[in-house]
């Protein structure tokens, strides 16, 4: 498997507060990676600073061979990077089919594309989801869940080649989370995307990730198989505090 | 031969192959031509019933010419620019300076008039990047005052207290109250064109786009859009728009001054416009501007002086009673539809 995205050596700072601390990782092409950590330990710093929302103080992120270190959000869009957002975050005021729509008409550069061309494929995208029967309705009036999907769906109508997924079982129950499991599974397979997922729910990675990493206060702390990271010492006692085996 | 019916709410028209159709339902009458018709029919009307309806008309028309740009910028920048009527002072100015310098015509100010409303939108342009919020509404609201304020101080120029005088009219035909209802019909262009113009904008792609930019810039920007390019076009686009108002204004007048125009009854007034038909709907701000002009009209005519106090209060009343403006109402009945809606920013 090739080399989708390189990180090497971010540092991202917050004042005198170190976020991410000489991050290293590389995501293979094809994989579903997992990226977990306690509260704090800088996840969804480093999704912002590979999304380009914040700029790393240091370090460099490539992706394909190309050096996307200063690239703005929307440059990264073109190249084929997509993200969701922990907290979803719908355009209120627009249509789930004009909210995808807008995704597919500013995602990645198709050659003559009309407006009426990114509407059907936006139909595609919530048919995906399952969001089709909501096509007409206002984003703002969706259920929690619908909005993940919307999420998902705009997120996956800018044609990314890595997706970053923040955090999307938070706040779904567990038929709802399964629903969303599954559809990641099966974008993974439709559309080929290469997936990053940022969770809390171990059991989801367990089951969906070739490969975990696990970080604390910025810095790495493993990498390696699901079964390899969640019994390595160090994440355990990342998650449980040091001196946990006296009280177990 | 031609063949008309009637059944339920459509009338349908026949003529050999051919068949228009045409829904009699008020939903549908925004795109229709009569309101269209209606606007042409009225200053021939009053040229012959009362010929200064004709005027009132005129500022009418001018207001929405400038509530619509202004619509098209809130939409495309995302933020409230509190400073409309600077743009009108920037292509006045223009126009009514070239004009006396050297007694050009208005078909030859009117390209100097657009191109220094350019440049002055392009060096003002930055602001709707690094500014939002209450920074970029008192920003966009100290212009106009500023501006006002280089007049009077340079007034050897500007003539800022006085005013400029001897500006070429925009057309002379011999009679006054032709020329008014010439001006008229020109008025009415002006401004139907700048509410197809930007109805065809909203209504494409880019309209969309900027859409999205007025409900979230942040995830406007993850899915792809460049914010930046965007609010800047559509800020010196609306802002050209705008200046071509003020240019009118100078011919239309043959006088040009900052007391008129840079100061905050005119304000006041195209807000008026824009919230009364709708919190920037654009079909809105035509009602608006016509609601203006004549509750305006009528004011000074009943109330004299007092009018200046009365405006303001009729815009506060109608914001609490109708917060989404008199086209709100007819929204309402179906809000569902698409399209971008704007949202004053907090």
């Amino acid at each position: 498997m090739a080399e989708l995205l390189i990180v090497d050596n971010i540092t991202k700072t917050f004042g005198g507060i170190v976020a991410v601390h000489n991050l290293s990782f590389s995501i293979q092409e094809g994989e579903t990676l997992g990226f977990i950590g306690p509260n704090g330990a800088g996840k969804s710093t480093v999704v912002n600073v590979l999304s380009g929302y914040l700029e790393a103080d240091s370090g460099k992120v490539e992706m394909n061979g190309v050096n996307i270190t200063k690239m703005k959000p929307y440059q990264r869009v073109h190249i084929g990077l997509a993200r969701t957002y922990q907290i979803p975050r719908p355009f209120p005021e627009l249509t789930a089919l004009t909210s995808v729509a807008a995704s597919a008409l500013c995602g990645k550069k198709r050659i003559n594309q009309s407006f009426e061309d990114a509407l059907v494929e936006a139909t595609h995208y919530l048919e995906f989801v399952g969001l089709f029967s909501k096509r007409n309705i206002l984003a703002r009036d969706l259920t929690f869940y619908e909005l993940r999907m919307l999420e998902l769906a705009r997120a996956l109508a800018t044609t990314p080649k890595l997706l970053f997924i923040d955090e999307v079982m938070a706040g779904l129950n567990p038929p709802e989370a399964n629903n969303a499991v599954k559809l990641i599974a099966r974008a993974k397979e439709e559309f080929g995307v290469t997936v990053f997922w940022i969770e809390h729910v171990m059991a989801v990675l367990m089951e969906a990730a070739d490969r975990i990493i696990a970080i604390n206060y910025g810095e790495k702390i493993a990498d390696g198989t699901p079964d390899e990271v969640v019994n390595n010492e160090a994440v355990i006692e990342a998650y449980l505090g040091r001196g946990w085996k006296t009280y177990a | 031969m031609v063949d008309i019916e009637l059944k339920r709410d459509r009338l349908t028209i026949r003529f050999k192959t051919q068949k228009w159709e045409w829904m009699i339902e008020p939903r549908y009458w925004r795109n229709s031509i009569l309101w269209v018709a209606l606007l042409l029919v009225f200053p021939t009307v009053s040229y012959f019933v009362s010929p200064g309806l004709i005027n009132t008309m005129i500022s009418a028309n001018l207001l929405a010419a400038i509530a619509i740009p202004m619509s098209l910028m809130t939409l495309g920048t995302g933020r409230v620019n509190f400073g409309p009527n600077f743009y009108v002072g920037v292509g006045g100015y223009a126009a009514a300076l070239l004009s006396i310098a050297y007694g050009w015509g208005p078909v030859a100010t009117l390209p100097f008039a657009i191109l220094t409303t350019l440049f002055a939108a392009l060096i003002f342009s930055p602001l709707v990047i690094v500014a939002r919020g209450l920074y970029y509404v008192l920003l966009s609201l100290l212009l106009p005052f500023v501006f006002f304020e280089v007049t009077v101080i340079y007034t050897d120029i500007f003539k800022g207290d006085t005013g400029l005088f001897g500006i070429k009219p925009l057309m002379d035909l011999g009679n006054a109250k032709i020329n008014f209802l010439v001006l008229a019909y020109l008025s009415i262009f002006i401004m139907i064109s700048y509410l197809l113009i930007v109805n065809k904008i909203i209504k494409s792609r880019y309209g969309l786009i900027m859409a999205t930019i007025n409900d979230d810039e942040e995830v406007a920007h993850g899915i792809g859009v460049n914010i930046n390019k965007v609010k800047i076009i559509s800020f010196v686009f609306a802002a050209c728009l705008i200046g071509i108002v003020g240019w009118f204004y100078a011919h239309y007048f043959s006088s040009f001054s900052g007391q008129t125009y840079l100061t905050f009854t005119f304000m006041l007034k195209i807000f008026l416009a824009m919230m009364i038909g709708g919190r920037t709907q654009i079909f809105g701000c035509v009602v608006g501007g016509y609601f203006v002009a004549f509750l305006e009209m009528f004011l000074i005519r009943t109330m004299g002086p007092m009018q200046a106090f009365v405006f303001p209060i009729i815009l506060i009343i109608f914001l609490f009673i109708l917060p989404e403006g008199l086209f709100g109402i007819y929204r309402k009945r179906r809000y569902r539809e698409y399209f971008p809606t704007i949202h004053v920013r907090r």
